[in-house]
């Protein structure tokens, strides 16, 4: 998907493809099954988004969730019907207790308030490296539902928004999934992706020739969060109902699952992953409940991500995409080293 | 001081004291292997599981308790390490946490599985809740004895560690894992080490978790775990006094900040301390007592 | 030449991806000092690494003869169990242990000795050659200066009682007086009976320290022989003693 001919008619193409195959799937399919595609889809969408940060510029975050909190939230109290919103929501200025926005608009809105809530935290938070990126960015998750439960005049609190309207379906979400793939992807074939993958591989390289580490740092968390926020708004209307908790530490872990399976930094990896998580949880669903051993999917996730760090640290695609994707205009760069550790191997001769 | 203060300070010291005993394994892992275990409160967890069933099954004495709950925590840690984290060894840092947190998830779930999410409720010997008579404020001698533990925990923590050779070569391989070698230290051995005491001392905080609350359920460790690991990153990730300050600074300040700032606050106690966390990392990035950062910030 | 106490055969080493070691033979005979001089990059210190089992070669041996015994193969055994043979690594940059105390750093040095008393013995003796790290037993070794740091790395060497010592780069980033001090005392050493590889970027000093010596470039060996012809070899004495050379001057 490329500069050339070829690569934006085979995008054009394998769009086509999939609005058929949506068509199809509404046609035929019943509202439960849908629903469990329309979530396979918003899970593309957080893991394609966060390849951008984790996977291509190396900033290990585990903040999504939060993110979709904040998209979740505006977007839903700006569709929520006008005349409940004076008493669900008693602290709500006027004017916006007047207002009930159509999804399109709200959805952007969250998506915008993401961002700019993913530029505030990000001044302070991102000039951590490494682990305590990751743990600052899920204490992330714990702040924002502490304010959530605390602004209860504006949120309802603990008791979540109920009664959302249900305005998410399989169109949205894949027109969304499709705008997301295609903005990550030319992302990363642009110069801002090769930024980010130079800072990913050496930042102190990076910035000798002259890369804006901050900025660039900055812009990766930030197209994420904005994304991530328009995924919360998708849910939160999927879903109809959203509460503090509803978005936390599991689904942190299971987009991570998603973008480690995927191979790092690879878009197609990441969906491809994130649609394969989906379908074996959504197997595995009926399977706890009959027989009762709940608990079940989470344990097989867990275990197939330590099975593949240990045995194929670069996942699926590695940092790449497949070849029948890329165009021949734009060279991709060669796929990061697994960083194996060098000869001094702690393990040698004594186990 | 009024009785109040005293009373959330006491508070305060309790809670800091399963705090100090989390962030230790967090510095101890930290420091020999440059790895946070995510999975390192979810020992606690088993730790207060362990307690239960020791309890309720058995009804063994409370001693044999405590001894039971420091094995199989040691157990558990060296098991994780084993199987999850030696072969990762010199992976990139981030394989290492993504593991530890398909870990927790691991335990918690099967936790889940096994035991089912439900809250259950550890009914300790009665006479574990006698309140301290003559007090101003309200202790159960429960209380003194996790802080006296813990305190004792500690000390024979310090003795090992800086009286032993074993201690010495921990402290070795911590600082300069290939010398260490060179020295004809098994550093497998002493990163075993690390994780066995480390994770012992995690499963005393939730035997202590359940004694202090009463109730106890499979996810409980993965909140404190973090927030102990807060507690570490305010001492200085790797030093062991510096989890232990941290411990007890974290504890004081969580509880203070509920008790003395107006109830409507009370809802951001987390936020709080990850709050402090994201702030201790920009301002002092080596904590209290921390030496020289590697990539932190 | 002695008895040799190590022989390297076309030892094939790698790091990480780089083929640093192309077939490299070297021979260290009972009782000698040897020196190992090459430019930056020449594989000197992998060849220390190798010894002391840090690296595994891919291809050939290294074979170790304690006390004219069987050859015993190092590339099979881990850094530990090499200690325990008698070869003790004093890596390049000192490397003590900055958090522990100097008497720490000199007691782990005999960690795998169990006889108490022969070490507290040993302890004395390097105390008594070293007095500064008996002045600073208790401090931590961080503290010391570039030349007590030097002289605390060769001193924890010694506590194993090692019969052959590794030295790797030990004049570096040190003043010159210190490097001179740090050169007696290492040829007090050998003259108490230990075997000395020592790897120099300082060739002029090596040199006259060694008996014997290897010339490295790019991972191979490509001159050896006796450290006095070799200090007078032309080509040597151009390449890495800084003599001014009659042709190139010339031009």
């Amino acid at each position: 998907m490329s500069g050339t001919a070829r690569g934006w008619s085979l995008a054009a193409g394998l769009t086509v493809a999939g609005a058929v195959a949506v068509w199809l799937a509404t046609a035929s399919l019943n509202n439960y099954l849908l629903t469990l595609i329309a979530f396979a889809g918003i899970n593309v969408i957080l893991a394609v988004s966060l390849t951008l940060a984790n996977g291509l510029t190396g900033l290990f975050s585990l903040g999504h969730p939060a993110f979709m909190m904040v998209g979740g939230y505006v977007a839903a109290i700006l569709t929520f019907p006008a005349s409940r919103k004076g008493f669900m929501l008693p602290d709500l200025p006027d004017w916006l207790a007047a207002q009930q926005w159509p999804l399109l608009p709200a959805l952007l809105a969250g998506g915008a308030a993401a961002g700019i809530a993913a530029v505030i935290v990000g001044f302070p938070v991102l000039r951590l490296r490494g682990h305590y990126l990751a743990v600052a960015t899920l204490g992330l998750i714990f702040i924002l539902r502490a304010v959530v439960n605390n602004l209860d005049g504006y949120t309802r609190g603990a008791l979540g928004l109920s009664g959302i309207p249900r305005l998410t379906d399989l169109w949205w979400v894949y027109g969304w999934a499709v705008a997301t793939i295609f903005v990550c992807w030319r992302v990363k074939q642009s110069s801002l992706g090769r930024t980010m993958m130079a800072m990913r591989e050496n930042e102190m390289a990076a910035a000798c020739m002259g890369v804006p580490l901050a900025r660039t740092r900055l812009l990766a968390f930030a197209i994420g969060a904005i994304l991530a926020g328009i995924a919360g708004g998708l849910w939160a209307h999927l879903v109809t109902n959203l509460t503090p908790t509803s978005l936390g530490v599991f689904l942190a872990f299971q987009i991570v699952v998603m973008i480690v399976l995927g191979g790092q930094g690879s878009i197609t990896g990441a969906a491809v992953a994130a649609l394969g998580l989906s379908a074996i949880a959504n197997l595995l669903r009926p399977v706890e409940q009959t027989t009762g051993l709940y608990g079940l999917t989470q344990i097989v996730v867990a275990l197939v991500l330590i099975g593949v760090l240990i045995f194929r640290s670069q996942g699926l695609f590695g940092s790449r995409e497949p070849a029948f994707l890329q165009g021949k205009a734009v060279p991709s760069l060669p796929e990061r080293q697994p960083a194996t550790p060098d000869n001094t191997d702690p393990q040698r001769g004594s186990t | 001081m009024s009785d109040y203060l005293l009373q959330q300070l006491a508070n305060g010291l309790i809670l800091g004291s399963m705090y100090a005993l989390v962030a230790i394994g967090f510095s101890m892992i930290y420091g020999i292997v440059r790895l946070i275990n995510f999975a390192h409160g979810d020992i606690a967890m088993i730790g207060a599981f362990t307690a239960l069933a020791a309890l309720m099954a058995a009804d063994l004495p409370i001693i044999v308790v405590v001894l039971a709950v420091l094995l199989v925590g040691a157990a558990v840690g060296l098991a994780i390490e084993a199987v999850a984290f030696r072969p990762l060894r010199g992976a990139p840092q981030v394989n290492g946490f993504i593991t530890s947190l398909a870990v927790s998830v691991l335990i918690q779930n099967t936790g889940i599985l096994v035991l089912t999410a439900e809250p259950r409720s550890v009914a300790f010997p009665a006479f574990l809740s006698q309140p301290i008579a003559g007090l101003p404020i309200t202790v159960d001698l429960v209380d003194v004895l996790i802080v006296v533990l813990a305190i004792v925990l500690m000390a024979a923590l310090g003795a090992i560690v800086n009286r032993t050779r074993l201690g010495m070569a921990m402290r070795a391989t911590a600082e300069n894992l290939d010398v260490a070698r060179l020295m004809g230290i098994n550093v497998n051995r002493a990163i075993m080490a690390a994780f066995a005491i480390g994770s012992a001392l995690a499963g005393m905080a939730g035997l202590m978790w359940g004694a202090r609350y009463g109730q106890i359920d499979p996810m409980m460790g993965f909140l404190p775990g973090l927030k102990a690991f807060v507690a570490a990153v305010i001492g200085g990730v790797g030093s062991i006094p510096g989890a232990m300050l941290g411990g007890y600074l974290l504890g004081l300040a969580e509880v203070l900040f509920v008790g003395l700032l107006p109830p409507e606050y009370a809802g951001f106690r987390d936020a709080f301390v990850f709050g402090t966390l994201i702030l201790v990392l920009l301002v002092l990035p080596n904590g209290l007592l921390g030496r020289a950062a590697e990539d932190r910030a | 030449m002695p008895v040799p106490v190590l022989e390297i055969d076309a030892a094939q080493v790698w790091r990480g991806q780089t083929h640093v070691l192309h077939g490299i033979d070297l021979t260290v005979g009972e009782g000698e000092i040897v020196a190992l001089i090459g430019a930056n990059g020449a594989g000197k210190t992998t060849v220390l690494m190798t010894i002391s089992g840090l690296l595994r070669p891919r291809d050939g041996a290294v074979r170790y003869r304690p006390h004219g015994g069987d050859p015993v193969d190092l590339a099979r055994l881990a850094p530990e169990a090499i200690v325990g043979l008698g070869i003790a690594h004093c890596p390049e940059g000192r490397q003590v242990f900055a958090s522990l105390s100097v008497r720490e750093n000199l007691l782990i040095g005999a960690y795998l000795r169990r006889d108490r008393v022969a070490v507290a013995a040993d302890l004395d003796r390097v105390v008594a050659r070293f007095p500064i790290l008996g002045e600073r037993a208790r401090l931590p070794a961080g503290s010391l200066s570039g030349g007590e740091q030097m002289m605390l790395a060769i001193g924890r060497a010694l506590m194993s009682r090692p019969r052959l010592l590794l030295l790797d780069e030990p004049s570096l980033g040190l003043a010159p007086q210190i490097v001179e001090t740090i050169f007696d005392i290492l040829g007090d050493i050998n003259r108490a009976g230990t075997t000395l590889l020592l790897v120099e970027q300082n060739a002029a000093m090596a040199l006259e320290l060694a008996h014997r010596a290897y010339v490295m470039e790019t991972g191979r060996v490509t001159l050896s022989g006796a450290a006095a012809d070799l200090a007078d070899n032309p080509e040597v004495r151009r390449a890495y003693l800084g003599a001014a050379d009659e042709t190139m001057a010339g031009r």
